[in-house]
Order: structure tokens, then C-alpha cells, then sequence
């Protein structure tokens, strides 16, 4: 159901300031969402106030840095550094990306982090993402072929290969699910944009056998037609990749096959 | 314990852009319109009993009330129907990528204030 406002539970408050200790005259605030969950407490913002002297250029140096140095209580995901693994998507000034590709510089003003959006926070910036992995689980991403022959090479011709270039290269850090607005008010029924650009992926693999049942399976009212072409998946995707065009070409697929 | 968990913000923090604009006034415009229609049906309809009812009508939209509301008339549907003709193009799979969508965005916008324009200067010079 939309549900404009947040709940009473969630409702951000004012945290802690921690000014600077190091007398740097380059500083940045920099306002991090905070939730601990061993206390009754609401969410709450607190706001760091960081050396920009020595601090490297992306969103994830400033992460670093602070829990290395200021706050060691914040909790955050991370892991590869370099765009691969997807673990650090959250929000950083009203848009959802990786922590790690994301440079500081081109936010203008204070740098606002908050977690991915709509998400139960498990604690600070870390969101809780099993509903949207139960649901890639759900359309079944592996190669199903009834091939006898397990042992020899499937073919695939290179125009065929060509059409996964855009959906492979996703590493399903959820930036785009979480900025959907469909997503957020149907999240439990709408399968969302990293899904579907994943279920897509796997339809036009010309080595898949079981193209026909996958593309009924997503044929549903909620799971699939609850894009509206908002487009924010496309604005938010780290990788570049255009998951709206995916499900425009499911939806394409299903209005002109005979299934 | 589960309930606990707080839910972390969404529309509130996450920023604007242009395609995610014209979505919600599209389905803000297409209400404005239903609810509009209904209500210029129900005029017309009570023309049936008597001139008297043309009078107030023909009074309320000589208002600077009754001429907002049809500017703002004339603007949702503008709007509506330039919306609805870029849906139509991206359900053939066209103009996905960032750029083009805004674009395109940008020009239903615009294209929907000209067409308000232009249908206001049409009334005004020829009826």
C-alpha cells in the first residue's frame, strides 16, 4: 500500500555532532544515518565533520575514514573497493549508487547518507535485502537446458552472445529496486527493476530452453506491469546498465508472442 | 523483534529528476482530468433543464475562476496527451537511454505550457 509518510518507529532525529579534532581548515559535514538496534531508540542523523586534507576522493574514503578514525561505531557494507561487488550501494545525496564509484566532489554542500531507500534497516546503512534476493531466487537464474548431452560446449553465435551485453554486467547491489518507487509501494508483490533485467537476461539466452515458461511466469499484473517507466532505476545503475528498456522488452516479448 | 526494524527513508530523502517528474504528473493530470470531465458532463447534462442553467455556467467560467480552471483544463490535457504519446514510443522500446528521456521529458513539459498557450490564443482571436 503507498504509504507516504514513514512510520512512527522510523522517524529520523537530530544525533550527535562530532566536531573536528585534527584543526583542519578543509571540512566537509558529512550527515550519516544511524540506527542502533540494541536500544529503544529512533533512527537518527549524526553529523561528522571531516579532514578533507587527507582524504581520498570517493564517498567510501569519507565512510572509511570516519569509522577508522571518528566513530568506529558506524556499520556499513564493503567490500571490493573498485565497483565489482555492489556491497556499498546506498543513498548518498538523494541518489542511490556505490559508495566506492560515487567521488565526493561532485556533491555540492553537506554529503547526506542515508541506506538504501525502503528498506528494514538492520543497523545503520545496512538494509535488509533478503525479500529481493527470495525474489531473484524466484525466477530462477541458472541455464535450463534438456540437452542430453551434458558434456559437450553449448553453442552460442556471436550475434546471440551480443544480446546479453547490458544485463550480464549486473553485480545486483540493489541500487536500482531500491530507488523504484513501484518498488517501494509494491515491494512485496512487484518483482522490481534487478530482477526483472535479470529475468530478462536469462529469457534471450538463445541457450535457454525454457524461454516460453519463464516469460509466463513473469506475465503478471503486479510482478511485471507495475513499471511505469519512472526511469529511476536507469538514472540510479552504477553499472551503466538500463534495466527499464529490459522490462520494456519483456513487455514488448509478451504482447507480440503467441504463449 | 522483527517489527522493530525502522524503515529507512524513501520519497523523503530521494532526489527528483526529470522522467520521475512527469511520471507523477501524469497520474496526477490523468485524476484532474477524470474528475473534470465528469464534472463538465454533469454541466452539459443540465442544459436539458433549462436556459437558466447555461446562465450560471456561462457566468462561472466568464469568472477569473471559471478561466483558471479551464486553463489548468486545457494544460493536464496537453500534458496528458504528450505523456501518453512518450509512454507509447518507450512501449515500442525506444528513447530508454538517460539522455533521451530527458529530453523527452523536457518536452512534454514545455510542449504541454505551448499547447496551453496556443490553445488560449486560438480562443481568445477566434471565438
Amino acid at each position: 500500500m503507498v504509504q507516504i509518510g514513514l512510520p512512527d518507529n522510523s522517524k529520523i532525529k537530530k544525533g550527535k555532532y562530532f566536531k573536528d579534532k585534527t584543526g583542519s581548515t578543509n571540512l566537509r559535514k558529512v550527515n550519516v544515518y544511524r540506527w542502533d538496534p540494541s536500544t529503544e531508540e529512533n533512527p537518527r542523523i549524526d553529523t561528522y565533520e571531516v579532514d578533507m586534507n587527507n582524504c581520498p576522493s570517493k564517498v567510501l574514503d569519507i565512510l572509511n575514514k570516519i569509522k577508522n578514525e571518528i566513530d568506529p561505531t558506524l556499520a556499513y557494507r564493503r567490500s571490493c573497493a573498485h565497483g565489482v561487488c555492489g556491497s556499498c550501494a546506498m543513498n548518498m545525496d538523494g541518489k542511490n549508487g556505490l559508495a566506492c564509484t560515487t567521488p565526493h566532489k561532485e556533491i555540492d554542500g553537506d554529503i547526506n547518507i542515508y541506506p538504501l531507500p525502503h528498506l528494514k534497516v538492520k543497523k545503520d546503512l545496512i538494509g535488509d535485502l533478503d525479500g529481493l534476493y527470495k525474489q531473484y531466487q524466484s525466477i530462477e537464474p541458472w541455464l535450463k537446458s534438456n540437452s542430453k548431452s551434458e558434456t559437450k560446449e553449448i553453442f552460442q553465435s556471436k550475434e546471440d552472445r551480443a544480446k546479453l551485453d547490458g544485463a550480464y554486467e549486473c553485480i545486483m547491489c540493489a541500487c536500482c529496486s531500491t530507488s523504484c518507487p513501484s518498488y517501494w509501494w509494491n515491494g512485496d508483490k512487484y518483482l522490481g527493476p534487478a530482477v526483472l533485467l535479470q529475468a530478462y537476461r536469462w529469457i534471450i539466452d538463445s541457450r535457454d530452453e525454457e524461454r516460453n515458461s519463464r516469460l509466463k511466469k513473469v506475465a503478471d499484473e503486479l510482478k511485471l506491469y507495475r513499471c511505469h517507466t519512472i526511469l529511476n532505476c536507469t538514472s540510479a545503475c552504477p553499472k551503466g546498465l538500463n534495466p527499464a528498456k529490459a522490462i520494456a522488452e519483456i513487455k514488448k516479448m509478451l504482447a507480440t508472442a503467441n504463449i | 523483534m522483527e517489527n522493530k526494524k525502522p524503515l529507512s527513508p524513501h520519497i523523503q530523502v530521494y532526489q527528483w529528476h526529470i522522467s520521475s517528474l512527469v511520471s507523477i504528473t501524469h497520474r496526477i493530470t490523468g485524476i484532474i482530468n477524470i474528475i473534470l470531465i465528469t464534472i463538465i458532463c454533469l454541466w452539459i447534462s443540465s442544459l436539458l433543464f433549462g436556459e437558466k442553467n447555461y446562465e450560471i455556467i456561462n457566468n462561472f467560467l466568464s469568472s477569473l475562476m471559471g478561466k483558471f480552471l479551464i486553463l489548468g483544463l486545457t494544460w493536464s490535457f496537453s500534458f496528458q496527451a504528450l505523456s501518453e504519446i512518450r509512454h507509447l514510443i518507450m512501449d515500442l522500446g525506444y528513447c530508454f537511454e538517460l539522455r533521451a528521456t530527458k529530453i523527452t521529458g523536457l518536452l512534454v513539459i514545455f510542449g504541454s505550457i505551448f499547447l496551453t498557450i496556443i490553445f488560449y490564443l486560438i480562443g481568445k482571436v477566434f471565438i
